[in-house]
């Protein structure tokens, strides 16, 4: 059985835990699964061999503390120290079918963004790709950056008895609006350097259509 | 204070009798657990033997396979692979090796 699968079913089965050893289960899962390092498959074997484990304790009247005792933090150190890495071989596609996502989609959205507004407003097709990869990199050193600092707010706000959910909350948005006005800032005022092409609204549609088709093709290809 | 000791020292054999339970016949986590505790080892809390579980698997002493159990769904059960085999045989020749002046010292001094 494959990761996906195994974390459909755990979905399912996690409904049928008492809320009291739910609460305990759902940290011990959270904390694993934000272990992104860590070989998925295994991962995701273990945490439904441990919510079995749990279903059949509970059966027998056992809680979570009983089974897998008082320290949940301490137990999942246990099994991530033990946990096989995920091989490099496989994030690579991963972050990389995240990336070429993100690029047809931007594309075909600005492709039709141009053709919707150009009767109303001249709008500029020029394209200097210097410039636009600089502004990239900053948008998405901006990206992980809020990402890395969400899911240390998350892996810090589990296995605590009072959740301090708003401060975290308030400490995210501060961050991300402050991003954000960089990113906005550094595209405002970046200086169009280096060459030039004209990269009209259907050119960009085309283009993005090829990156999400290709990114589709390799996606079905690897599922096979 | 018992407690502690007695699991400090089960600690060094613990490998060993979870591969004796597995090499009797393929158990799932939650049957060796009840195992363990039936032949009277209560001192493992019950989670402890997945990390073993884990690191038995990685250095290929046992592998994973899910069945359907008795009860109807699919459960991972656990194999003794050959090196799992040696492992246990070399585990239990130490064992003896080491009980036995143990035993003699530990328990003979009352007696003698």
């Amino acid at each position: 059985m494959n990761a996906k699968k195994l974390i459909e079913e755990n979905n399912l089965k996690r409904e049928r835990l008492t809320p009291e050893n739910e609460a305990y289960y759902s940290n011990l899962l959270l904390y694993i699964r934000l272990q992104f390092s860590l070989s998925e498959q295994q991962s995701e074997e273990v945490l439904m061999e441990l919510l079995d484990h749990l279903l059949d304790g509970q059966k027998a009247g056992q809680t979570a503390v009983d089974i897998f005792g008082d320290n949940p933090k301490g137990f999942a150190d246990e099994l991530i120290e033990q946990l096989p890495k995920e091989e490099k071989r496989q994030l690579i596609p991963y972050f990389g079918g995240i990336i070429g996502t993100i690029i047809g989609w931007f594309l075909i959205i600005r492709g039709f963004l141009f053709l919707l507004l150009s009767p109303f407003t001249e709008v500029k097709t020029m394209v200097y790709p210097l410039s636009s990869i600089c502004i990239a990199l900053v948008i998405a050193g901006f990206v992980i950056c809020t990402i890395v600092l969400i899911l240390k707010l998350i892996k810090r706000s589990l296995f605590k008895e009072k959740d301090n959910t708003t401060k975290s909350s308030i400490l995210a948005g501060v961050v991300a609006a402050l991003g954000m006005a960089v990113v906005l800032l550094v595209a405002k005022f970046m200086p169009e350097i280096g060459p030039a092409f004209d990269f009209s609204w259907w050119a960009s549609i085309l283009g993005g259509g090829v990156v999400l088709l290709i990114r589709y093709g390799s996606k079905k290809f690897n599922s096979m | 204070m018992n407690m502690s000791i007695r699991s400090q020292l089960l600690k060094g054999i613990l490998d060993g009798c979870v591969l004796a339970v597995i090499e009797k016949e393929p158990v799932y986590g939650y049957e060796l657990s009840q195992k363990l505790l039936s032949i009277g080892l209560a001192e493992v809390s019950e989670g402890t033997i997945y990390p073993i579980l884990l690191r038995l698997q990685k250095n290929g002493l046992i592998r994973g396979e899910m069945r359907p159990s008795e009860s109807g769904p699919n459960r991972k059960y656990y194999f003794l692979t050959e090196t799992g085999h040696e492992a246990l045989e070399t585990i239990i020749a130490e064992w003896k090796q080491l009980s036995k002046p143990v035993n003699e010292l530990l328990i003979g001094r009352r007696e003698g």
